[in-house]
């Protein structure tokens, strides 16, 4: 088991966000947590990296309780927040050598530009400063970084904010080849479609508890129960 | 990753920061600017007491040239006192902008002669000294607070924070190096313009050495002070608002404040009530019988006790004893007001452990030998120079020795930094 939510329970400035949820994610898995606004659903991962400590129950990266050894389980984890706030005097090479330099990781020039290319960032805007990208660009930058992190295990917050379909697409697909290749993947999303399209077992949040999960079975997840439950859970209450 | 590494990685990062520039270059140009005033004002003050220097012989040389008695000579005649600045005064004016480091002093009463002065330069007191020593202490930890005061809070608004926090692993190593490099940098370039200006001084390297590693500790205490502050998940604005409150109040309030209540506990007469004073003792003399006057004046000097004063004639000898016995009448006061002012700035000292921009400027100005105590050995100075006078002059007028100008050439000399006798 790479990470593990145990009855989980996490309160914000005294409001309980996360009322015991339990679920776990595997290697070779691709989890995504759907929910609406105020489901809980980037307070579970921010949980996993150690910066929400649990009011009760407990959460396990690889095994271990985050609490136990923050840092060991940010070592563990390549992280990819909601809004991928890059440096803007850098370029995009430069942001990613600065972070894996961050994370006691080097990687060549050659390297950088091999995972650029595979989230199709052309060759002109990966040398120009991260000040002139749009969001999708911003993004493709910080997926790549996530991707040379070479942890084994990704938590992502709503990776495909501000991609284009095509790069959607190709962004789903390099996830599955991520945790084909034996690492975990956790992501939040608002996506429906995409979540049921690259994950093996979605869990749906509301109200800060988990209403039900959905594994895939045969020609995948069905999309139509998803929708269903999705759509539940963004019905006002 | 290593500290080294940690380190390259981070100073290749800042190195491409814009903003980090603009701050070292505006650091470097202020720096520059103070150590450039200080060597400037240095250098005028050097001038003016060497042209006093060359001057000083020849103008009393001609004075006695045109006298006929031991007492004449003495009343006519000036006598360059000085204090020469330090070799690392450009750094730190401090005292010698209020209080003055030359008199030319007469045989007259003294006391008078030395608080008779401007009590400031009016456009000094206006607008203070920007000296090396004001831009450390009391400019620096500004820059310092504007650099760091959004370490974490700018990281928190563009969203980067805990993505940094969960990418480093060690978050408080990461921001305490990020902090410590700014800081640093910050450092190097306040001294670099320090160090240059004390090889063009002439300073001792101990000196400046001393110095810098005063200023070391005063920036890496504001730097610690704005890496705690900066943690606190507040926004900038708030971080910002409570470090300019902490410098407001040991900048301003804490020294200000003291300064009243030290003022309040130790009360000193006024240069003015001595000087008042003085010139009463001396003025009253004239209608005194003499042998008042005298009697004041061989309690200090026995020897010269057979002396007997002709009422109704002008005599030298009874002329400069009641010039002593006007020193004698503000000994009290003038002691009072060395003791009280010594113990004002003992006081302060202790308070300044409060007041850190004070307490580096006080630093500095006692390795540039320009603070109070400095000042008051220069005034010791003088007083011991004019009462070598006084030995060399009293026993040609009480021996009513004939006039000879050749024994002029053996009056003590001022020499600066001792007693005043050579």
């Amino acid at each position: 088991m790479m990470l593990q939510a145990d009855s989980l329970h996490v309160a914000r400035s005294g409001k309980e966000v996360l009322s015991g949820i339990s679920f776990s994610v595997d290697a070779y898995e691709v989890y995504a947590l759907l929910g609406g606004n105020g489901a809980g659903k980037s307070t579970t991962l921010l949980s996993f990296l150690g910066f929400l400590s649990p009011t009760a129950g407990s959460v396990l990266v690889k095994h271990t309780d985050v609490y136990s050894d923050i840092a060991a389980a940010r070592k563990a984890i390549a992280y990819l927040p909601e809004s991928a706030s890059l440096y803007e005097h850098l370029t995009a090479q430069e942001n990613i050598a600065y972070f894996l330099q961050l994370a006691g990781m080097s990687a060549s020039s050659p390297a950088i530009d091999a995972a650029l290319d595979r989230v199709a960032l052309s060759p002109n805007a990966r040398r120009r400063k991260v000040g002139g990208y749009s969001k999708g660009m911003r993004q493709k930058t910080a997926i790549a970084l996530a991707m040379l992190r070479d942890t084994d295990i990704l938590l992502l917050d709503e990776p495909t904010s501000g991609l284009d379909p095509n790069a959607i697409d190709e962004f789903h697909q390099t996830i599955r080849s991520v945790a084909d290749s034996g690492k975990a993947v956790l992501m939040v999303t608002h996506d429906v479609y995409g979540a049921c399209h690259a994950a093996d077992k979605i869990g749906m949040l509301q109200g800060g508890k988990l209403k039900g999960e959905f594994a895939a079975e045969g020609h995948g997840i069905d999309i139509e129960a998803v929708r269903k439950a999705f759509s539940a859970t963004v019905v006002p209450s | 990753m290593s500290i080294p590494g940690a380190l390259r990685r981070e100073v290749r990062f800042s190195s491409r920061d814009p903003v980090l520039w603009l701050w070292l270059a505006l650091v470097l140009g202020l720096s520059a600017m103070s150590v450039a005033f200080g060597l400037a004002e240095v250098e005028r003050q050097n001038e003016t007491i060497q042209k006093l220097i060359d001057g000083d012989r020849h103008d009393r040389l001609a004075q006695y040239d045109k006298q006929e008695s031991w007492g004449s000579a003495a009343y006519y005649s000036f006598h360059l006192t000085y204090d020469p600045p330090s070799d690392f005064a450009y750094a730190a004016m401090g005292q010698r902008d209020a209080q003055p480091w030359m008199h030319r002093i007469r045989m007259l009463a003294l006391e008078g002669q030395i608080h008779e002065r401007d009590v400031a330069n009016p456009s000094i007191a206006l607008i203070g000294r920007f000296d090396f020593a004001f831009l450390a202490a009391f400019v620096i930890p500004l820059v310092l607070i504007l650099l760091l005061y959004d370490l974490r809070a700018r990281e928190r608004i563009a969203g980067r924070h805990d993505w940094l926090e969960a990418t480093v692993g060690q978050p408080t190593s990461f921001w305490l190096l990020r902090a410590s490099l700014r800081a640093g940098a910050v450092f190097v370039t306040l001294v670099v313009p320090v160090i240059i200006g004390g090889m063009v001084a002439g300073a001792s390297p101990a000196k400046w050495f001393v110095a810098t590693l005063g200023v070391f500790a005063y920036v890496a205490l504001w730097t610690m002070a704005c890496f705690f502050v900066s943690s606190w998940r507040r926004p900038g604005s708030v971080i910002m608002l409570a470090l300019i409150a902490i410098w407001v109040a040991i900048a301003v309030i804490v020294p200000a404040g003291a300064r009243l209540a030290i003022d309040r506990l130790v009360p000193i007469p006024t240069g003015a009530d001595i000087l008042l004073l003085q010139r009463e003792t001396v003025n009253d003399a004239w209608d005194l019988p003499r042998e008042v006057t005298m009697a004041a004046f061989f309690e200090r000097h026995p020897e010269w006790s057979e002396y007997q004063p002709v009422e109704g004639s002008f005599e030298w000898q009874w002329y400069y004893a009641f010039q002593q016995v006007g020193d004698q009448r503000t000994e009290q006061l003038s002691t009072a007001y060395r003791d009280g002012r010594l113990r004002r700035d003992h006081m302060a000292a202790w308070v300044s452990i409060l007041a850190l921009p004070s307490l580096l400027e006080r630093f500095l100005q006692s390795l540039a030998d320009t603070d109070l105590r400095a000042f008051f050995e220069y005034e010791e100075g003088v007083r011991g120079y004019h009462a070598a006078l006084r030995d060399f002059y009293y026993p040609k007028f009480f021996r009513n020795e004939a006039f000879d100008r050749t024994l002029l050439e053996d009056l003590p000399s001022f020499k600066p930094g001792n007693p005043g006798m050579g």
